[in-house]
């Protein structure tokens, strides 16, 4: 239990995938000009990925790693194709976003009016790809841990996409310096929340 | 051939400070310059023949699987990276880490590809690939030299600031910390569109 | 040829797997060998460096070919211990560190369960620890055992190794390693001014075991021996480190205990 809760605090406030390892960030400037539509998007990454990282855990733990193969025998015992994970993780990241939208779109319309948009943009979302390379680098000791941990990133990512719109749309009535306006002053409102969210690095129990 | 495709990636319409994409798996490379140059390489090449092959087999991908079958080619070049890193270059695969992964969902790379490789010639799109993944090395390696100088001293490792001069040497200089930490690579960043803007006014948003 | 049919779409895909499929595998088998080197010398080359040897194996030639000569000149043998110190088998080079510290976080959960998990229980998971000890010959003839750690930091594990001179008391050497620590505040660790402060410090307060501390500001005076100055701005990986040294060091202690008491007799006849 403590474990959970350390993974889940840890991996919104501490490792915040935008602010503590940049993840995420095409889609994160360019669609955080509305609190509305960051919301949506939000929500989107967050459901992505909750479900692609435990589908990549299990098919990390059981088919790609060294020796993972070994319940189909012992002559699978040293078959190692971690190799292949990236191609395996993108492949499933963009199959899951694929059918996800599908269901969204046949059971819930005016849900897909509002999310289904995002789901394209997450295929290449680098949230989604990093929270599952992450994960295997992590090496979870099981498949709660590892869902736990994406929820974590994916709410964290949610707070951070919808703090940066709220200041951006407040930031529509300050007179920014013209070369700034925009991308630029963008990049260092995001470097100082950035360093807001360093504080948190004292959390541990 | 016209020279506006390898000329524009690098100053007018550079990947990261004008188009801003591909700034996920930059920024944490950007601490010291070796990482930094060799990640620059590694996306450079990696956008140049994934945009090249996609070029030559345009015409038989089909449309609805478009967008995995780009993914895959994308995947296997950065596989082959990676593997290549591991075996010869291995003490700078480990600095980057999970990072080399995360060149697959680099937007400038599928962005170079849906925009150029898909309508285009295999040598031209080979060559705009080639010269986005150069525009966007730049700012790495320009990020990099400014947080490796200022916040270790050092560049590729080298000190650069005399020993003399560090407090704990009796001198009166301290390395600034804040560069080392990521929030500082944005905001450099900032900078840099900054200074990029005010020599090109063309780019300033519009209020 | 229309490119929209479904059976051209599944064909299409079909070649395609097996084309990448077929390169990866060849690239991946036929750089196997290498990468494997590479990870296996990167490790000999971190016991050396404890022992303060090979400080010159970056500005070698052939980097690799060198570390494997010292290695086997230097480290001659190594064995694993169980936690009551005895020797058992297995191949030390090949332990997993990592998997010996999930388990110790998995004792440390259990005797903190107030009575809920029995000690017969707890006992039979320390009986599953394996520690790899190393021994190294230096070029005085006299030998220095390595001995390994592992914990986590802020971002993520954190290892290393730690020699102790043939007093099975004074520290010879340390490296240290980390997977994600910042550069330049708790990836300091990695860096030799750092590790080097560790030479010549004691693990022994008379017969007390002291462990070596990170101290923030410096060594005390009353503990010169026993502390080393923490890594200014990584507080959070300073912390990690004292755990990892001090709870390997002490499921290593009976092992390093008996040899010292054994030496202290030698001397005393």
């Amino acid at each position: 239990m403590q474990d959970i809760l350390n993974i889940f605090v840890k991996s919104i406030f501490v490792d915040n995938m935008v602010f503590a390892y940049f993840l995420g960030m095409c889609s994160f400037l360019a669609v955080s000009k509305s609190v509305k539509t960051a919301t949506g998007l939000g929500i989107a990454v967050t459901l992505v990925l909750t479900i692609t990282l435990p589908v990549n855990y299990l098919l990390n733990k059981y088919v790609l790693s060294a020796g993972a193969l070994k319940w189909l025998g012992a002559g699978f015992a040293n078959v190692d194709l971690s190799f292949l994970s990236f191609i395996i993780f993108i492949a499933v990241i963009a199959a899951i976003v694929q059918i996800v939208e599908m269901i969204v779109e046949k059971y819930s319309p005016s849900l897909y009016n509002s999310l289904g948009i995002y789901l394209p943009l997450i295929a290449v979302n680098c949230a989604i790809l990093g929270g599952s390379l992450f994960m295997q680098q992590k090496e979870f000791a099981d498949v709660g841990l590892a869902t736990t941990y994406a929820l974590g990133s994916g709410l964290g990512w949610f707070l951070a996409i919808i703090s940066l719109a709220a200041i951006r749309e407040k930031l529509a009535y300050s007179h920014v310096p013209a070369p700034l306006r925009g991308i630029g002053i963008t990049f260092i409102i995001t470097g100082l929340m950035g360093i807001a969210f360093m504080s948190f690095m004292g959390i541990s129990w | 051939m016209d020279k506006k495709i390898y000329k524009n990636p690098i100053f007018v319409s550079n990947p990261i400070t004008v188009l801003v994409l591909g700034i996920c798996s930059a920024l944490a490379v950007t601490v010291k310059m070796g990482p930094a140059l060799v990640m620059a390489l590694s996306v450079t090449v990696v956008t140049g023949f994934s945009n090249f092959i996609v070029s030559m087999i345009r015409k038989t991908i089909p449309n609805r699987i478009r967008i995995i079958v780009q993914l895959v080619v994308v995947a296997m070049f950065v596989i082959l990276i990676d593997q290549i890193l591991k075996a010869f270059a291995y003490d700078i695969s480990k600095q980057l880490s999970v990072y080399i992964g995360l060149i697959i969902t680099n937007c400038i790379i599928m962005g170079r590809i849906e925009a150029f490789g898909l309508g285009h010639k295999p040598i031209p799109s080979l060559i705009d690939g080639l010269a986005n993944g150069f525009g966007y090395g730049i700012i790495l390696v320009v990020v990099a030299f400014f947080r490796e100088l200022l916040g270790s001293g050092t560049l590729f490792g080298v000190q650069i600031i005399p020993l003399s001069w560090y407090v704990k040497n009796g001198g009166f200089y301290e390395n600034n910390g804040l560069f080392i930490l990521p929030p500082m690579a944005l905001i450099l960043l900032g900078v840099i569109v900054w200074v990029q803007r005010s020599i090109q006014k063309e780019l300033q948003e519009k209020k | 040829m229309d490119t929209n049919k479904n059976s051209y779409t599944i064909i299409y895909a079909t070649i395609m797997v097996v084309i990448v499929a077929a390169v990866l595998a060849f690239a991946s088998t036929a750089l196997k060998g290498k990468q494997e080197r590479n990870v296996a010398v990167e490790k000999q080359l971190n016991l050396l460096t404890s022992v303060n040897l090979a400080e010159d194996a970056a500005h070698a030639a052939d980097k690799n070919s060198y570390v494997e000569k010292e290695y086997a000149k230097y480290i001659k043998t190594s064995f694993i211990l169980n936690y009551k110190g005895e020797k058992i088998d297995g191949d030390a080079f090949g332990v997993n560190l990592k998997e010996q510290y999930d388990l110790m976080k998995k004792i440390d959960a259990a005797s903190q369960s107030d009575g809920k998990v029995s000690e017969q229980k707890i006992n039979g998971m320390k009986a599953q620890l394996r520690l790899p000890v190393f021994v190294c010959i230096t070029n005085d003839g006299k030998t220095a055992d390595i001995f390994s750690c592992y914990g986590t930091g802020l971002w993520g594990p954190i290892w290393g190794y730690l020699s102790i001179a043939d007093d099975f008391n004074t520290i010879k050497g340390a490296v240290f390693d980390d997977e994600g620590e910042t550069p330049g505040l708790g990836g300091e660790i990695a860096e030799r001014s750092f590790q080097m402060q560790f030479a010549g410090k004691e693990i022994f307060k008379g017969d007390a075991f002291t462990s070596i501390t990170l101290k923030k500001g410096g060594a005390t005076q009353a503990n010169i021996k026993h502390e080393v100055d923490a890594i200014s701005g990584g507080t959070m990986t300073s912390r990690g480190l004292n755990k990892a040294i001090k709870q390997w060091l002490e499921y290593y202690l009976p092992y390093i205990k008996a040899k010292k008491d054994a030496n202290s007799s030698n001397l005393s006849k």
